[in-house]
């Protein structure tokens, strides 16, 4: 009889790809639910619509390639993708948004780059920065966290809003300001205030702000740390960039905050508000747009800190997570080109 | 801070980095002691390097004895085959082998008789026998490296270098395979013997016995044993090291002992260590204390589709269906037999191949034991690969590399320095089957760097070619210049200097009585190209007319046929080869005084050939025409013989109708005075050169020509001929780009063909020059003939 030959090893880890991206969703699971405590079921709604239209646009592009559609389907990095640009953009942004969106992040930075594993960018990260220079108003009107907002959005409201169904909230809910639904997020409302001449504390002082970090806020990052922990010990991702990320971010905070603490956001608020935390450990971790090595990874995840803290700092837009991720992108293929690890024999001097 | 010795001796331990940690699943064959399967029937044992290193000392039908040596090598580290059992030699034939490719080996197909008669077998001590003697010992029965990759054992423990660390490699750190871990429970004590014997051989200050903890009654077995041997305490370690694939790696385990790293592309013994596995210093042992060759292994014989999983003594050249048909083994659909363990242990096509020294480990999974192959996807650049490499590379750039087919690329990233272990391709999530890619990006530049290798040999071998050719020729030169010199030499106090003086003065005598009226030097320039070609052919004649006129010898005739042969221009061809023959003539023919002389001649004729040849077909035509009809008249009055029969073989080769008719006259008359001809070498000496011409007008003209002007010349005096021409011979090899033709030793006219413009010109004058001079003979004999 015929035996079955292959090549060696004819043994491998239970782990694959698509149980790695299953995870990774999973882990966003008490983000999402904290963030939509505060912020309302519009986060919700928009993940339906993105994980949807993500995974149409992928499906019509592997039939374009004559790609098999299910093989690819199933990886889950669509979901992945789509999950974060959702919970990136405001809640209760227009549906064409995230369509707009999705469809930027699957179709063209990611197939149109040659699918999985072939993206140069965050396709997330892309599509969020597409957006907000595109559509700079709905991009940046969040909606109050519940505790404070007067008139908070029920499930059907948001539903109605964010497919312009009911004009009325919507127009509510652009009308910005403290009694509105919608308001600047706290970084943009710091760095405003800051730049009118206001002391950090003076600005903290408002609702938006409670302690020293931004009213739900906190909560939200802290529920993206709790499920990044969960990635770490489940080995979907390995320490070093989200470490680095929070490390390089925290030490440039530190220092200016410490030199001059009236002109200069905290180190904790740094840490807790924004997109820091996903960031950290759900965007920045994508191994596709990621340098590889341990070394190469650590540097990776300082220059997105060093980024974030600049672009929030010095830069024209309150939160840099997207920016920073994406220029950091870029070098990834100079940082593995240049941080190669020393190979076993080739010690120098030995 | 303490000496690698002590921390050696406290069993401090290194990280190796990297590794995985897949199911170990040794306690399916690791329960039961070594058994033996019942003697197989048929045997196979190939025979490799038969016919480039060994010999076989066996025929097709001989009867061998268990233990007989079946090839006989003659090279450091070739290792004899013997024969497993006693038996007949059934069949010497190529036979698939046990290798991933099954690719047919020379084997000898031993059918076994029952008896497993032993051959004579010689135990001796330590005591008894030389370090040399050892080693030839160890040789001489076969032991490879039993951990897999069957490297002859005897140099390894014959090293150019001082070893300070022996390191027993009983790691066994594949998953599945228990023959080492049984070995070293069952065997201790043999093992310690094999050890001593190494220790004898190399004398190192530590012994490190290495075990993975996974083996705790290994250790345990090993501990003792050491107790209870014989060698010198404190030099003999038991070194447990945690369980992690691939600890066993000669690499990682060093590493792991000693903290150092073997150079890349160098082997331990660099850092002055060696690495034998427990089964080679068990064979060791036996070929020493009982004489026995390596003609069987513990193979571990397990999964689940084996009814009695286990170790097993098997033969060496038991086939793996023979064997895993006594254990029971039941196939399923799809089933995959692999040698070695599931990390780097290859599947068989087909199992009628043969256990190897190497084998060591022989597994059917079920299905659910190794899943089925799934198709590879995408990778998305985890970097797990990287943490899991033991020798620090990244895989995922190599297999990038390879997988795009830039080999160098993968090479620059230390492709070399893969070990093939399978770590990265055990934790890939895509299941990209990396090894492999890297296995092909190897070959690829093995080829590669085999075919550059090729080509540079090549190239070197070219050059020395053409070096050679060149000193051939340099030589050819020289010798031909010194046997010039020596005939003339001898030329000197011969006769023939005498009578051909006697010839000159006869020929000259008459040249003057006929030709009162001639004054030797007119200069005169022949403007119109078909008087030149005429004249150069006339002036050509002259010469060697004045060359008959003397004594001719025919010692060089057939040098001077077949250089001309090979030369490739022809035009060169036919001046060369003409002025040649001419000037040998001249050269022999003249006295002492007069040699130098002659030389000139060749130059002259040659040029003028090449002028001859840039005129018009037409003209020279026309100036064959004019030559054969003066050739003619001049053949009927002629008088000597010898100048028909050079004649003769000129015109054979005219295909012109003119000079046919030309050619048949002329022939008709030479034949006739070819009867009364005494020179015949003389026709010898002209024929080859003239088969070689191509330009069919130009040799009309250049033959009919030359028998006139022979005639003329005869009729002249030969000195007034040659000593026309003065310019020296020196002048004329310094002429010559010596570049045509390496066989033309004498082709100093033939390198003429190459000259430059301005060497041309200098020709030209001398051509025309020449030309001149050859009008005036003309004239001369015109005048004559009225």
């Amino acid at each position: 009889m015929a035996f079955k030959i292959a090549s060696s090893p004819h043994v491998s880890t239970s782990l694959h790809t698509n149980t790695v991206m299953k995870r990774v969703a999973l882990c966003l699971i008490p983000g999402i639910a904290v963030q939509s405590y505060y912020f309302g079921f519009g986060t919700l709604v928009q993940i339906l619509l993105a994980v949807s239209v993500a995974y149409l646009a992928e499906a019509a592009v592997m039939k374009l390639r004559n790609k098999n559609i299910k093989a690819t389907l199933s990886d889950n990095s669509a979901l992945v993708t789509a999950c974060l640009l959702a919970v990136a953009i405001p809640p209760l942004a227009p549906w064409w948004l995230i369509v707009i969106g999705t469809l930027f992040a699957i179709v063209i930075v990611k197939q149109l780059y040659g699918g999985l594993g072939n993206n140069v960018f965050n396709p997330a990260m892309a599509a969020y920065v597409l957006l907000l220079i595109s559509f700079p108003v709905q991009m940046t009107s969040w909606v109050a966290p519940q505790t404070i907002a007067m008139n908070h959005a029920s499930l059907l409201t948001s539903v109605q809003t964010i497919f312009e169904i009911n004009q009325s909230f919507a127009a509510e809910y652009f009308r910005l300001g403290i009694d509105g639904i919608a308001m600047a997020t706290p970084l943009d409302t710091l760095k405003t205030d800051l730049s009118m001449g206001l002391t950090t504390t003076e600005s903290l002082a408002k609702p938006i702000f409670s302690g020293m970090a931004a009213e739900g806020w906190f909560w939200v990052n802290l529920a993206y740390l709790i499920g990044g922990l969960v990635m770490l010990k489940l080995k979907v991702i390995r320490w070093h960039i989200s470490v680095a990320i929070i490390a390089s971010l925290f030490l440039c905070a530190s220092f200016s905050f410490l030199v001059s603490p009236d002109t200069f956001v905290s180190p904790l608020m740094h840490l807790f508000s924004g997109g820091t935390m996903l960031a950290a450990f759900f965007i920045a971790t994508d191994p596709v747009t990621a340098a590889t090595s341990p070394k190469g990874r650590l540097i990776f995840g300082a220059i997105i800190g060093v980024l974030i803290y600049l672009i929030r700092t010095f830069g024209g837009y309150p939160d840099a997570v997207a920016f920073a991720v994406l220029l950091a992108n870029m070098c990834a293929p100079f940082i593995d080109y240049y941080v190669r690890p020393r190979s076993y024999g080739h010690r120098t001097g030995n | 801070m303490l000496t690698l010795l002590e921390q050696l001796d406290k069993g401090v331990l290194w990280q190796s980095p990297g590794g995985i940690h897949p199911p170990q699943l040794k306690t399916l064959s690791n329960q039961t002691t070594i058994a033996r399967l019942p003697l197989a029937r048929r045997f196979v044992v190939p025979v490799p390097l038969v016919g480039e290193q060994a010999v076989l000392t066996v025929t097709v039908g001989e009867q061998v004895l268990k233990g007989q040596m079946l090839t006989e090598g003659t090279g450091f580290t070739y290792l004899p085959v013997h024969a497993p059992t006693s038996g007949k030699v059934v069949a010497i034939e190529q036979h698939a082998t046990n290798h991933p490719s099954s690719l047919p080996t020379l084997s000898c197909v031993i059918e076994a008789d029952g008896q497993d008669t032993w051959c004579e077998l010689i135990p001796h001590s330590l005591e008894q026998l030389s370090k040399n003697q050892i080693l030839d010992k160890i040789r001489n029965a076969g032991i490879a490296g039993m951990g897999g990759a069957a490297f002859p054992s005897h140099v390894k423990l014959n090293p150019a270098s001082e070893i300070d660390l022996v390191i027993i490699n009983g790691v066994e750190c594949e998953p599945y395979i228990s023959s080492d871990d049984r070995l070293m429970r069952d065997y201790s004590d043999e093992i310690l013997k094999g050890i001593g014997v190494i220790h004898h051989l190399l004398n190192p200050q530590r012994i490190i016995i290495a075990i993975e903890d996974n083996k705790p009654e290994a250790a345990k077995a090993m501990q003792d044993a050491v107790q209870r041997c014989t060698l010198p305490t404190g030099v003999v370690r038991v070194t447990v090291i945690p369980t992690k694939y691939p600890s066993g790696g000669e690499k990682q385990l060093i590493q792991i002992i000693t903290g150092k790293e073997v150079p890349s592309g160098h082997i331990p013994a660099q850092l002055g260590i060696v690495v034998h596995n427990v089964g080679t210093a068990y064979a060791i042992q036996d070929a020493i204390y009982q004489g026995k060759p390596l003609i069987e292994r513990v193979v571990t014989l397990t999964g689940e589709q084996i009814g009695q999983p286990g170790n097993y003594w098997l033969p060496i050249g038991t086939t793996i269906n023979d064997a895993l048909q006594a254990v029971s083994f039941s196939p399923s659909a799809a089933q995959k037999v692999i040698v070695g363990g599931p990390m780097m242990g290859y599947a068989l096509a087909g199992l009628d191949v043969p256990i190897l020294k190497g084998t060591n480990c022989l597994l059917a999974p079920s299905h659910h034991e190794m899943a089925p192959d799934v198709d590879e996807k995408a990778c998305i650049r985890c970097g797990e690969c990287a943490v899991a490499c033991p020798a620090l590379l990244l895989p995922q750039q190599l297999f990038w590399h390879a997988k795009a087919e830039e080999y160098d690329k993968a090479a620059g990233f230390n492709l070399k320095d893969c070990i093939e272990c399978g770590c990265c391709s055990y934790v890939c999530p895509s299941d990209i089957p990396l090894v492999e890619y890297y296995r092909v990006a190897k070959s690829a530049l093995k080829i590669e760097a085999e075919e550059k290798r090729q080509a540079e040999q090549a190239k070197i071998r070219f050059e020395a070619r053409l070096q050679r050719l060149e000193d051939e020729k340099n030589a050819r030169e020289a010798k031909a210049k010194e046997a010039a010199a020596k005939r003339q030499a001898s030329m000197k106090s011969t006769d023939k200097d005498a009578v051909a003086a006697a010839m000159a003065r006869i020929a000259a005598k008459k040249a003057q009585a006929a030709s009162s009226t001639v004054s030797p030097e007119v200069p005169q320039v022949a403007a119109d190209p078909k008087k030149a070609a005429v004249n150069a052919a006339i002036e050509r004649a002259k010469a060697k007319k004045a060359a008959q006129a003397n004594t001719v010898r025919s010692e060089n005739e057939l040098d001077t046929g077949t250089a001309e042969v090979n030369v490739d221009d022809k035009q060169a061809k036919i001046a060369a080869a003409v002025a040649r023959a001419k000037a040998k003539k001249a050269a022999q023919a003249n006295a002492e005084s007069t040699t130098q002389k002659a030389n000139p001649t060749e130059t002259t004729a040659a040029e003028t050939v090449l002028t001859t040849d840039a005129i018009d077909d037409k003209q020279a035509r026309v100036a064959a025409a004019v030559a054969k009809a003066k050739a003619k008249k001049r053949a009927q009055a002629n008088q000597t013989n010898d100048t028909t029969a050079k004649t003769e073989p000129s015109t054979e080769a005219i295909d012109d109708k003119q000079a046919r008719v030309a050619a048949a006259v002329a022939k008709a008359k030479a034949k006739k005075r070819a009867q009364a001809n005494q020179t015949d070498d003389t026709t010898a000496k002209t024929e080859p050169s003239t088969e070689a011409i191509d330009d069919k007008q130009a040799r009309v003209a250049a033959a009919v020509a030359k028998a006139k002007a022979k005639k003329r010349a005869q009729a002249n005096q030969t000195d007034d001929t040659t000593a026309k021409t003065e310019p020296s011979a020196e002048v004329v090899d310094d002429q010559s780009t010596g570049d045509i033709a390496p066989n033309a030793a004498l082709a100093n006219a033939t390198e003429s063909a190459d000259l430059s413009p301005e060497q041309m010109k200098k020709a030209k004058v001398a051509a025309a020059v020449a030309k001149a001079k050859a009008k005036q003979l003309a004239k001369r004999a015109e005048q004559e003939e009225q």
